[in-house]
Formats: C-alpha cells, sequence, structure tokens
C-alpha cells in the first residue's frame, strides 16, 4: 500500500503536508503559550524555533495580550 | 448588566462559568449558557429544553465534537495517518499534560475586547443584550432564563444555536415554547 509521503498523487500527498502545517501550528501555538506562562522571553522562544523574535512575536502576540 | 436578572437567570451565568472552566476554555460561550440553561435549577429555560430532547450530557458531547472539527478535524487525522503519524496519540499526549482540547489553535482574539480569560464572548455577550431585549419586547420587568434563552436564539449564530439545530430542534418553535412557559409562569403568578 503507497503512503501519502511517496503517493504520485499530489492530491494526497499535498494533503498530508497540510495536515502536518496544521498540526505543527498548533503545536507550536501552544507550546509558546506555555513558554509565556513560565516566563520565557520572546527572544528565548524565537530562539528555539530558530526564527527571528520579530517574526515570533508578530505571529503569537496578539494571541495573549493580557500577559 | 445583570441588575434585572432574576436568581435563576444568574444561576445560569454562574453555572456557565463552571462550565467553562471545566473544558478549560477561556471565554464563556453561547454553548456555555446554553449548558447553563440545562441545570434543573434554571427552572422555565430548563423546562423547554428538557422537553425539546435536550440533555446536558449531549450538549457537552456536541461541544466536544465541534472542538474536534476545528482546524485538525477527521480529514487531517486521515491525511496524518497515511504518513504514519496518529493524530489521535498526539492528542492524547499532548492533553496529558496540557488538558483536553489543547491541541486546537485557538482564535487570534479581536484587539482590546473580551481576551482576558472568563469574559463572555462577543457572541455570548450579544446573547445576554438580546434577553434584555426579549424581556423590553415582551414588557417584562425582569429577565429570566427563558429570556437567556429567547436571547440566544435570536442570536442564532454561536454554537450553542448550531448544537440545537444539529439536535434536530426547530429554533422557531423553541423560541414559542420559551414564550409559552413565561407566559404560564407569569398567569400562575
Amino acid at each position: 500500500m503507497a503512503t501519502a509521503a511517496s503517493s504520485a498523487d499530489p492530491r494526497v500527498g499535498l494533503r498530508a503536508a497540510l495536515a502536518l502545517r496544521r498540526l505543527a501550528d498548533s503545536l507550536e501555538a501552544l507550546q509558546v503559550v506555555n513558554a509565556r506562562r513560565l516566563g520565557w522571553s520572546w527572544q528565548e522562544i524565537a530562539d528555539a524555533l530558530e526564527v527571528t523574535k520579530q517574526a515570533v512575536h508578530k505571529k503569537h502576540a496578539p494571541r495573549m495580550r493580557e500577559d | 448588566m445583570f441588575e434585572r436578572f432574576t436568581t435563576a437567570a444568574r444561576d445560569v451565568v454562574i453555572s456557565a462559568q463552571h462550565e467553562r472552566e471545566e473544558f478549560g476554555h477561556p471565554l464563556v460561550g453561547t454553548e456555555h449558557l446554553l449548558l447553563g440553561m440545562l441545570n434543573e435549577g434554571s427552572g422555565g429555560a430548563y423546562a423547554v429544553l428538557r422537553r425539546a430532547g435536550l440533555t446536558r450530557i449531549r450538549v457537552r458531547e456536541d461541544v466536544q465534537k465541534a472542538l474536534r472539527q476545528g482546524p485538525l478535524g477527521d480529514a487531517d487525522a486521515e491525511a496524518l495517518k497515511a504518513i504514519g503519524i496518529d493524530l489521535d496519540e498526539v492528542r492524547a499526549k499532548v492533553e496529558e499534560t496540557f488538558g483536553p482540547g489543547a491541541l486546537h489553535l485557538p482564535p487570534v482574539p479581536r484587539r482590546g475586547f473580551f481576551q482576558k480569560e472568563g469574559r463572555f464572548s462577543p457572541r455570548a455577550k450579544k446573547v445576554l443584550e438580546l434577553s434584555l431585549r426579549e424581556a423590553i419586547r415582551l414588557h417584562h420587568g425582569y429577565i429570566g432564563p427563558e429570556h437567556i434563552l429567547l436571547g440566544l436564539i435570536r442570536e442564532g449564530e454561536g454554537l450553542a444555536a448550531k448544537i440545537l439545530v444539529g439536535q434536530g430542534i426547530n429554533l422557531n418553535e423553541l423560541r414559542d415554547q420559551a414564550e409559552a412557559e413565561l407566559k404560564t409562569a407569569r398567569d400562575v403568578s
């Protein structure tokens, strides 16, 4: 049985990529919230995610303006 | 805004807060208000909803189901399974640490409003405002659980309304029932 990762049908493979991105986004959102709760700075979070501080702040700060 | 609320109506709101807490949700939504009305103490609204065949357990299940249909739904689970990732297992692991519904992309709140924990969602706030308007329309000097139900029906687009419709309940009929219930209560007293 062919797996989606190796599937020749783009529809199957692309759908898997989309689902994976959604999963990653959910996990990232959850972990960033948790890190902020634990007192991590935006810089520390950015380093862990290997992105710029600006990028991570822009993406996640609106979710937790109460912090 | 709760000055005119009867004790039973206040209990609905308090009970909605408890439901929110139990789910671990940040805001009180229409679905929590609906669950609040499914408390036996909430008088007329409870009677109307029960007669329509609704139970607390069923609504809670529907709320859970709606959560799972968020950004990570069944189609995503299937696609992930095809590349060897069991979403249920991932979810279980995450929920072990962060609680039910944790693996769910929370919406970015609108700036400046309602994002403080325990506040009402914009729709739930609308429902409460509409409950006052329903009371005024019916020339009632108080707001009871039935008026909250009428407000919820009038708002009509929140998760609670979707759950009601999903349970096969006709919202127009439910409104008539709620108004009839109010009339009976007033005739008796």
